[in-house]
């Protein structure tokens, strides 16, 4: 596969917050490459200087061909448009520079794909949050891009719509679109992520799971972060009340079990898991 | 750019943020020449200079009219924020020529001055009025959202400025010697005022054009700042 894009050491700040630490990756073509992290991670800020609309503070960002076609679906699509879906739809297209035949071909399907058909007639502010997360998919999908950038596209749509965006999303792999994308709260992409990367406090770490690797959530009591910090068979912990979460690899499991029942702790369940969920 | 410079008025006309400044604008002028007499010359200087402060209130607004995620939006499927940005500013630029017309029309067609209005002076008047608008809107395009987030100081901030290049006339006489160059940083906005009413609007080589071409040259400069500037925002 060859190489789309690349981001070369990466550090974004905001204020005193470090976000982005030293952060690389390459992307290649037709790769569908999941983002992960806790909210406030930076993965936005990620996606968002991989599509080129934000600086990093350092860093490089080099796509392979000079004038990469990139859509970029962004987390909170502006809800205070004064157009319709097909009016927006087609002046994006015009910007772009696709021609208006297409367009007039185009824009009808994808409103219809999305069930906004309807509504294309009506002001983008007076439509749902979900419809007015479709037409944010839209606009970034209207001219077939190169690089599709989706932060949380799954939020505030509804099943179908879902459907429906892993079905285009599917369609754009086959015609060697390359994905990076974000979610937390849906394991829908699963079946067709290559890779998944996770950002944890600024750094970019490859993810081990994404092989279909079985895994178990391993809930336990009396034991806190800091004990099993130096565990390294841990993928993943969280702090969810007075209980701690553990990600750990199905083969690893026994193992962490008889050192949390060592360290004093006390186990709650065991449940074979979906990382992504 | 010709598409986001329709999309742009497109949104602008359904936003109806342009009535306060346009409708301002027309008050002004309608105010000004119930007034007698009018020197044909000196009117016209002084409705440029209504121009310059409307064209300011008009960038604000139509810079205004992006949210940030649309603006980035806009930048990523145009491919340059350069592009954006001058679209934009272009956008205000054909607002304020249409308020141009109308400035240099409204006098001839309800006969407010007292003979007609000669080429030369037709000429220089035009021009004097689309050079203060220019000048009005990349002024202004400094203290719009896309450079400042706080709508206080960008209000503040530009109308300090309006008032300092209005009154630098006053403010170069009062300054010591050694001072008087800064005059020289703030928008020259009344710096056509005084050549233009010495005219003797005999032809157009007996006016000094140095004082144009400054408007010209500032305009530029602060124009490419902009771009600069607002580019490296992102």
């Amino acid at each position: 596969m060859n190489q789309l894009a690349e981001l070369k050491n990466i550090n974004k700040k905001y204020g005193k917050k470090k976000v982005l630490h030293d952060v690389s990756l390459t992307i290649k073509e037709k790769q569908v490459i999941a983002i992960l992290g806790e909210n406030g991670s930076g993965k936005s800020t990620f996606l968002r200087i991989a599509a080129g609309i934000e600086r990093p503070d350092s860093g490089q960002v080099l796509y392979a061909p000079k004038n990469l076609r990139t859509g970029y679906v962004p987390e909170r699509f502006p809800k205070y448009l004064r157009f319709t879906p097909d009016e927006y739809l087609h002046y994006i297209g015009k910007i772009n520079g696709i021609s208006e035949i297409i367009l007039k071909q185009r824009i009808p399907l994808l409103l219809r794909r999305f069930q906004l058909d309807k509504w294309s007639n009506r002001r983008i502010n007076e439509l749902s949050k979900g419809n007015i997360q479709k037409v944010g998919i839209i606009q970034a999908i209207l001219q077939q891009p190169e690089l599709l950038i989706l932060d949380e596209p799954l939020s505030g749509l509804d099943l179908s719509a879902q459907q429906e965006l892993l079905s285009i999303i599917s369609e754009l792999k086959e015609q060697k679109t390359t994905i990076l994308l974000t979610y937390h709260e849906s394991s829908m992409f699963e079946g067709i992520v290559d890779q998944t990367y996770y950002i944890k406090d600024g750094c970019l770490a490859e993810e081990m799971i994404t092989e279909k690797q079985d895994m178990k959530l391993i809930e336990i009591k009396g034991l806190i972060d800091i004990d099993v910090e130096e565990w390294k068979e841990i993928l993943y912990s969280e702090k969810r009340e007075d209980k701690l979460l553990l990600y750990v690899s199905s083969d690893d499991s026994n193992q962490i079990l008889t050192r949390v029942l060592t360290a004093g702790g006390s186990i709650e369940s065991v449940n074979s898991t979906d990382f992504n969920n | 750019m010709k598409d986001v410079i329709k999309y742009s008025l497109h949104d602008y006309i359904r936003s109806h943020k342009y009535f306060p400044p346009i409708s301002t604008f027309f008050v002004l002028i309608l105010v000004f020449y119930t007034y007698k007499p009018n020197p044909i010359v000196d009117s016209y200087a002084i409705t440029a200079l209504f121009l310059f402060v409307i064209s300011a209130w008009l960038c604000l607004s139509v810079l205004s009219l992006d949210s940030p995620v649309q603006r980035q939006l806009m930048i990523l499927h145009l491919g340059s924020s350069y592009r954006y940005y001058s679209a934009k500013l272009l956008t205000v630029m054909l607002i304020a020529v249409l308020l141009t017309v109308f400035a240099f029309l409204y006098p001839i067609i309800f006969n407010m001055f007292p003979d007609s209005v000669s080429l030369a002076v037709g000429f220089i008047s035009f021009v004097n009025h689309l050079l203060l608008a220019a000048l009005g809107i990349c002024v202004a395009s400094f203290f719009s959202k896309v450079m400042m987030e706080s709508a206080i100081n960008a209000y503040g901030g530009l109308v300090l400025t309006i008032i300092l290049s209005i009154a630098a006339l006053g403010i170069e006489n009062v300054l010591p010697a050694s001072f008087k160059y800064t005059v020289w940083l703030l928008p020259p906005a009344t710096i056509t005022q005084r050549p233009l009413i010495q005219w003797e609007e005999e032809s157009l080589s007996s006016i000094s054009y140095l004082p144009f071409l400054w408007i010209v040259i500032y305009t530029v400069i602060i124009l490419l700042l902009f771009l600069i500037m607002a580019n490296r925002r992102r």
